[in-house]
């Protein structure tokens, strides 16, 4: 069947192809749409299997790595910076090994369009001594699934899947190889040298790992393109762009792409028999310089190492041809002047839960505390002043932490308000938490929880009371899990309630500087950008009244609505009904009474 | 051919993509697309490449567009970066106002522009857009509005 599939989805069905049937994983972008797939290919086909999300990347490649271990072949998906969090697991992973094959699916995000870092997880498979295989197009991400399932089998070891946004959200039409049911066996089979190895056995798995990848490097030569005289050492995403940029030109007879489907371990000898039998190499991959750093011999080779190119960005379509036009294999035809699309800020949505909660966090206290945000939907916190940091996923609390424990220490006393998702304090705010009402933190943590993993896409968290299936799963409590800390000072709120938020949070502030104690709020609100929610959703109209508008501005400024626009005629705010979901939280922002109820 | 569709979220701008990639697809042609949607749910661009019979990546570089399409008036001149002139395809107010009128929802808006798309090119026949609108849940009203698309005369 031929379908029109992005490199995520055809991720999930090459997975499934290639015998997956364990895959688990953590939203992020470019990588969350990789387990919807494989969840409705599952229920289209009543396939068995386990596809389902987990509450952090850690534990997701710790389920899917046992699950190999009793011979099903398993996957684990997420974005570069998961990769990250799933660290641990991942490098003892590469030591162990496993029974049933393994995929480590890894999306980053050269740019980056929507993370924190624009590091290469190839240089991680590097890192940990795996293959990593690293497609082009998305008919490749389909197929090097299936291989990726076939060679962690085959050496008993993970294989990484690399993608990048160019390839998990590029589409493409992909011939889908029908996908049969597959009886599935689980047995584990007990060996404790290696499942639960020692450090003396480590070394010893160690010994086998390189003599593993020694084999597989052995065999990695990479795949020559046209007839030129000078070589082009590249894979993944950048191998199309200079295949299209060749063809442009016509430099089939000047060109060679030498292009590996595997990036790391690769035959540096072999390369190096091909380095030396043309008269300029040139190396381009995206993000980090790992073909690079294989090459025996760099001395004459143009790359990232050696500065003749771009240390930092995405290496678009363009940028490569700008490389080849400033190394002289081409003269580009074009020097068109790149005028940016005009940068529209992004904006919490009209009618978000978030903005009531950070719209009475900032009432409470002002500019006096020090605001430390997470990463979500509530990021964007940023345009109401109510947040100074966002490092990485749960680090609000730690930083709370820090930060509060470092005043103390001058003899000092500062506000501090941690701001976290729903999601991400499962993902990683509870040790942080844990480790604050321990050790006595006075810090003010507001859990703001719109029961979703809203940034992403939506997917569902562990509250849900449903798996991905519909099928009944069990409702994690927030409020349960703090109170179980004992956490004295811990209050629910419907986040659109600003009036008794703002009490709350009064009372927080006079708990944490008397009591030396954290206080928590949980305030709450259902996510709006869903459907159900929305219609559910209170329905209060409000209009501006022209007499007592005085075009300050402020309700625009401090709450920070998309939906209030600023007529320049009349300098006055106006009401956006297009985008006006009839919230009526507004009303609470202008000091003059100027937004009303419509009758 | 090599097309760019601009817009922001919620316009529609993946699923125009779509409709012309079903468009290829009936006709066995290879199709490629790009997508980038960063922060497209929070008001943001949403830049579609779609590349029909063409090359091997899914991006389209500077001046290399034979048309865009443009869903918001705000990304006009960023659409100048693909091509020019005439290959640049979009709605006139007046254009929308009348799509709300005569077929009762903006919605109808890139069915209109298909048949505005469909008079400058000569890979795709009237019969090949039919094919994949008459799928659509609304495949009557906008079939009709890729018609007056066509025949402009709204």
């Amino acid at each position: 069947m031929e379908f029109f599939l992005s490199g995520n989805e055809a991720i999930a069905f090459g997975l499934i192809q290639g015998g997956v049937r364990f895959i688990t994983g953590y939203p992020g972008t470019p990588s969350s749409e990789i387990i919807p797939t494989a969840i409705d290919i599952k229920s289209k086909l009543d396939l068995n299997g386990y596809f389902e999300w987990s509450v952090n990347e850690k534990v997701a490649l710790e389920e899917a790595l046992s699950a190999s271990f009793a011979g099903i072949d398993s996957a684990v998906t997420f974005k570069q910076v998961g990769l990250n969090a799933a660290m641990d697991p991942f490098m003892s992973a590469a030591l162990t090994g496993n029974v049933g094959g393994f995929v480590v699916v890894s999306a980053d995000d050269p740019g980056p369009h929507s993370s924190q870092t624009e590091q290469d997880s190839r240089f991680l498979a590097f890192f940990a001594k795996i293959p990593v295989l690293d497609p082009s197009t998305p008919k490749e991400a389909y197929q090097f699934a299936a291989d990726a399932v076939r060679l962690s089998r085959k050496y008993s070891m993970p294989v990484m899947l690399r993608s990048t946004t160019r390839i998990s959200h590029s589409r493409e039409d992909i011939d889908v190889e029908k996908i049969n049911s597959i009886a599935i066996d689980a047995d584990f089979e007990k060996d404790s040298d290696r499942f639960a190895a020692t450090p003396h056995f480590r070394y010893l798995l160690h010994k086998e790992l390189n003599e593993k990848i020694e084999q597989i490097r052995f065999n990695n030569k990479p795949r020559l393109f046209f007839e030129g005289n000078v070589l082009i050492i590249t894979s993944g995403i950048t191998y199309s762009y200079i295949y299209d940029i060749v063809k442009k030109y016509g430099l089939e007879n000047d060109v060679k792409i030498a292009k590996f489907d595997m990036p790391y371990p690769i035959d540096a000898d072999a390369l190096q028999r091909i380095i030396d039998m043309h008269k300029k190499t040139i190396v381009i991959e995206d993000s980090y310089p790992v073909l690079e750093m294989q090459i025996k011999n760099r001395e004459n080779v143009l790359s990232r190492m050696n500065n003749d190119m771009p240390n930092e960005g995405e290496y678009t379509y363009d940028v490569c041809e700008d490389v080849l036009d400033r190394l002289g294999v081409l003269k580009k035809k074009q020097y068109a002047y790149f005028n940016p699309p005009p940068f529209i800020r992004p904006s919490l949505c009209a009618g978000c839960g978030h903005r009531s909660a950070f719209f009475a966090i900032k009432k409470v206290f002002k500019d006096d505390a020090v605001y430390t945000g997470d990463i979500g939907c509530y990021t964007l916190g940023l345009n109401l002043n109510a947040v100074d940091t966002v490092h990485c996923m749960g680090a609000s609390i730690s930083f709370g932490f820090g930060l509060s424990k470092a005043y103390k220490l001058a003899g000092k006393f500062k506000y501090i308000v941690a701001t976290i998702g729903d999601s991400t304090f499962f993902h990683s705010g509870i040790p942080a938490l844990i480790d604050a009402v321990h050790n006595r933190v006075p810090i003010v943590v507001v859990i703001l929880d719109n029961s979703t993993v809203a940034m992403t896409g939506n997917q569902k968290t562990a509250a849900d009371n449903k798996d991905s299936y519909g099928e009944i799963a069990h409702s994690i409590r927030i409020k349960d899990i703090v109170k179980s800390l004992g956490v004295e000072f811990l209050k629910k709120e419907d986040a659109y309630n600003v009036k008794s938020s703002e009490n709350i949070l009064e009372r927080a502030k006079k708990y944490v500087e008397n009591n030396n104690l954290p206080a928590v709020l949980i305030l709450s609100h259902p996510c709006i950008y869903e459907k159900q929610n929305l219609e559910a959703n209170i329905k209060i109209k409000v209009d501006i009244n022209n007499d007592k508008c005085k075009g300050c501005k402020i309700c625009m400024d401090d709450f920070e609505c998309p939906a209030l626009i600023f007529n320049s005629d009349n300098k006055k705010v106006e009401i956006d009904r297009m985008q006006c979901i009839d919230c009526g939280e507004c009303i609470y922002s202008c000091p003059f009474g100027a937004i009303e109820e419509k009758e | 051919m090599n097309i760019v569709i601009l817009g922001a979220g919620g316009m529609g701008v993946i699923s125009l993509s779509k409709t012309i990639a079903n468009m290829a697809m009936n006709k066995h042609f290879s199709v490629r697309s790009s997508e980038i949607h960063g922060m497209a749910k929070k008001g943001g661009l949403v830049e579609v490449h779609l590349k029909i019979n063409g090359g091997l990546s899914p991006m389209i570089g500077v001046g290399q567009a034979d048309y865009v399409i443009i869903l918001d008036d705000k990304y006009k001149i960023y659409a100048e970066n693909f091509a020019g002139g005439d290959k640049l395809i979009s709605l006139k107010n007046e254009e929308k106002v009348e799509i709300m009128k005569e077929l009762g929802s903006v919605m109808f808006a890139n069915s209109f522009i298909l048949g505005k798309l469909l008079k400058k090119q000569g890979t795709f026949c009237e019969n090949d857009v039919i094919k994949v609108l008459e799928n659509f849940k609304k495949s009557k009203e906008n079939i009709n509005a890729f018609k007056k698309g066509i025949e402009d005369d709204i």
